[in-house]
């Protein structure tokens, strides 16, 4: 947190405010990094109590979204945040809007093992495996950088991004092979295409996290640039 | 295709930049200016350009030498008998410093509001025709116009039309403080000088100064002191950050209070101590 530079205000009550966001983005963080463990979890193992767990436990997160954004606008109206403060309630605004919809999802992936799929159908779940493992490792890594504000971390875990849309790819191939060879299969694919396409999203909402921390430490936009631009900070 | 980039969209038209002025966008430019108080050096150093028809803003902690600077811009600081001054004030390429300059004729060009509003014990209407008496104008009919003009280019003209001719003293702090303003408009300086000009006020006149500072851009270059950082933002197109006599970063305002270059900056604008 001294990373932050936050404890040194003159105001000891903007340090409390200030504190007290950070600490709720923490707590959202870790709350959707369990949803995301425990939708993967629930697909593997095909738990269904535990796919319910999370999609009842997903009002948590947005909660925790709504009472952020309320602290963010508060202390805007109070402290008029200016420079780096300004560039972290900013951050923080952005941050806690794509970590609501990790949260997001995770329900989806949940919603997955609720189907009824047909046992030869649930091998297709497997492939996600892999996939959803780089993918938690991502979230997990983006929320340490978060913590630390760690502009390094940021930058190498965005290039982590590339690892999974390859990955994706990858598993939509391979079941587009599949109904192709068989079209009956089709409804059934379809759900796992869409837990593919939730995993690769959530690589997406981290990347943008890593953009929002970037801008945060180094006053840089870092968002619609080429590889090339990042390399340059 | 019209190819839009998100900075080209963040920056506003008459946004210029600072290291590459031309010398027609320069209203004043200040070089290696030193300013001593005795043995006490109170500007170190200072050299900055103030563009043309902008407002630009001094910030910084008490005794950093903003208002010092403000007041070197029309010799104020001459009546200080123990200050000496190394350096240069260009005002159209003519340093305000050198011997042959008529210092009530600078003063004529380069105006000036305090912190607290001084109306002279007259009538509303003789306040702002003040300077122009000064000058030797006696023409009813001019005198009527610049009156006029003046006190609807301060926002006043509304509120006192009806009673130009009453004591300028029963006006309230906000308003005497844009009659101020208009006194100093009405004999046309090119630039204008404000000393905290709002932190005597409440809320609201200060709002209503900061709308007119804006529309007062149109006419004249306006060099503005405050204390008030978020009033800085608020109003200025530059900003100028300065701390112990020096010029710590002068940046357009946008970029300062966004993302400073300087660590103390960023301090001091972000309520820290270093």
């Amino acid at each position: 947190m001294d990373s932050l530079n936050i404890s040194r205000h003159i105001s000891g009550q903007f340090n409390e405010d200030l504190e007290r966001v950070i600490n709720l983005v923490m707590q959202m963080g870790g709350l959707v990094e369990k949803q995301l463990n425990e939708a993967l979890l629930s697909v593997s193992q095909a738990d269904e109590e535990l796919a319910k767990k999370v999609l009842s436990n997903d009002y948590q997160v947005n909660n925790l979204e709504v009472v952020i954004d309320d602290e963010c606008t508060r202390v805007i109206a109070k402290r008029q945040p200016a420079a780096g403060d300004l560039r972290l309630v900013m951050a923080i605004i952005k941050t806690i809007a794509d970590l609501e919809r990790i949260g997001d999802e995770a329900t989806k992936i949940a919603e997955v093992t609720l189907q009824s799929l047909s046992s030869q159908h649930k091998e297709l779940l497997l492939n996600l495996d892999n996939l959803g493992r780089r993918v938690l490792e991502c979230l997990q890594l983006t929320l340490d950088a978060f913590t630390r504000m760690d502009v390094e971390a940021a930058i190498n875990i965005h290039k982590m991004d590339e690892k999974i849309d390859r990955e994706y790819e990858a598993i939509m191939r391979q079941l587009m092979t599949y109904m192709m060879e068989d079209p009956r299969s089709i409804p059934q694919v379809m759900t796992v295409i869409w837990s593919a396409r939730a995993l690769e999203r959530i690589g997406d909402r981290c990347q943008n996290v890593c953009e929002y921390i970037i801008y945060f430490v180094k006053g840089k936009v870092v968002r619609h640039t080429t590889k090339e631009d990042m390399e340059t900070l | 295709m019209i190819s839009v980039t998100p900075t080209a969209l963040a920056d506003s038209a008459n946004k210029i930049d600072l290291s590459n002025l031309s010398p027609e966008q320069v209203a004043l430019s200040i070089d290696n200016l030193n300013l001593y108080y005795g043995e006490k050096q109170a500007l170190q150093n200072i050299s900055m350009a103030i563009p043309k028809g902008q407002v630009t803003a001094f910030i910084g902690p008490s005794g950093c030498g903003k208002s010092t600077l403000l007041r070197c811009i029309n010799r104020m600081n001459d009546l200080v008998d123990i200050c000496k001054i190394t350096g240069e004030i260009n005002l159209h390429g003519e340093n305000i410093y050198g011997k042959h300059v008529d210092v009530a004729e600078l003063r004529r060009k380069v105006g000036m509001v305090f912190q607290r509003p001084n109306p002279f014990p007259k009538s509303i209407y003789e306040n702002v025709v003040y300077g122009l008496r000064i000058k030797g104008e006696n023409n009813r009919r001019v005198l009527d116009e610049a009156v006029e003009k003046s006190l609807k280019s301060a926002a006043l003209w509304n509120e006192v039309k009806d009673r130009l001719h009453e004591s300028a003293l029963g006006l309230s702090g906000g308003q005497q403080q844009r009659l101020v303003i208009a006194r100093a408009i009405a004999i046309q300086p090119e630039v204008l000088l404000l000393d905290e000009p709002t932190s005597a006020l409440d809320p609201i006149s200060t709002l209503t100064i900061e709308e007119l500072i804006n529309d007062l851009k149109e006419q004249f270059t306006v060099v503005i002191v405050t204390h008030n950082m978020q009033q800085a933002a608020r109003v200025s197109d530059q900003t100028a950050f300065m701390y112990m006599g020096d010029l710590i970063e002068y940046a357009d305002t946008n970029t300062l209070f966004t993302t400073p270059a300087k660590k103390k900056t960023e301090d001091y604008i972000t309520g820290r101590y270093g």
